[in-house]
């Protein structure tokens, strides 16, 4: 992001968003699709405009010198397509992550939940441990918003 | 925002068929795409529209942010709940074989009870923030 308007970032980075909801939608995966595109591309455009109102919208021109960023840029981008190479092929059927658990889950999904979406029996039935986890999560960090924006007049 | 009619009658059509879209992600996110996450996010993107297009005080009169924070905070109770039932009932944390009758229908329950909880903690706390940030505002002006 080159992008001296923050106005202008935030909307990138919601086009991106719903770009890669369309990824998403087309590599089959509709929950995260559904996901993305609810999350990162609604919501949270929301928040970050409201969140615009109380910044100005042009950043200050920074006094770091930006050669040495650019340097670990093009180093963190270097070690990463390197670590690429080393990723699984894609869909690959027999490799480990693949292989035992998800096959478990599409051959007894049906019978045992009783759900024909195995995204769904997966976060919540056979995971669903990790699920309240997250839930428990996302109602910190609303407390956690809570707490730092309340009303000054409420709490002396 | 009394000038902007095509605004307002836009939302207006729109409004109740997010609101159904989100319910339909929340009820049926066992038989299609989506659950409590996605729903909660939706409905309550429809609710902020609203409040965005009609007035802050118009919304806080449907849901007050006192309502939010109960609703925010009996979700995640009624996930836990849920929970401690299946142990109530004979098995481990959070397995709803003996929800029901069956084990199918225990399951469907319990898994529909779940995404309840999942739901109304998500969209209450995308209101609940929401609001807080337009609090921040008012006290500015």
């Amino acid at each position: 992001m080159f992008a001296r308007n923050l106005f202008s970032a935030i909307m990138a980075t919601t086009i991106f968003s719903l770009i890669s909801a369309l990824i998403f939608l087309l590599l089959d995966g509709i929950d995260v699709s559904l996901t993305e595109a609810a999350v990162g591309a609604g919501i949270s455009t929301i928040l970050f405009l409201s969140t615009l109102k109380h910044t100005d919208v042009e950043i200050k021109k920074s006094s770091i010198p930006s050669f040495p960023l650019i340097v670990l840029f093009f180093l963190l981008l270097g070690l990463l397509s390197f670590s690429v190479s080393d990723l699984p092929e894609f869909g690959k059927f027999n490799q480990t992550s693949n292989s035992q658990v998800t096959e478990y889950y599409i051959n007894n999904s049906k019978s045992e939940m009783g759900i024909p979406n195995v995204v769904t029996s997966i976060l919540a039935g056979y995971r669903g441990f990790d699920t309240l986890g997250e839930v428990v999560v996302i109602f910190i960090a609303g407390v956690s918003v809570l707490g730092i924006l309340r009303k000054k007049k409420s709490n002396p | 925002m009394k000038h902007h009619i095509i605004l307002r009658i836009v939302t207006k059509l729109l409004i109740p068929l997010i609101l159904l879209f989100g319910l339909y992600v929340q009820f049926h996110g066992d038989f299609s795409a989506g659950g409590g996450f996605q729903a909660g996010v939706i409905f309550a993107a429809g609710f902020i529209l609203y409040n965005i297009v009609f007035g802050l005080d118009n919304g806080r009169s449907i849901l007050s942010s006192n309502t939010a924070k109960s609703l925010m905070a009996i979700g995640v109770i009624l996930y836990i709940v849920v929970g401690f039932l299946g142990i109530l009932l004979g098995g481990n944390f959070l397995e709803y074989n003996d929800l029901s009758s069956t084990p199918i229908r225990g399951q469907l329950l319990g898994v529909f009870l779940v995404e309840l909880g999942v739901g109304l903690t998500v969209s209450n706390v995308m209101v609940l923030v929401f609001y807080s940030f337009n609090d921040i505002s008012m006290e500015k002006q």
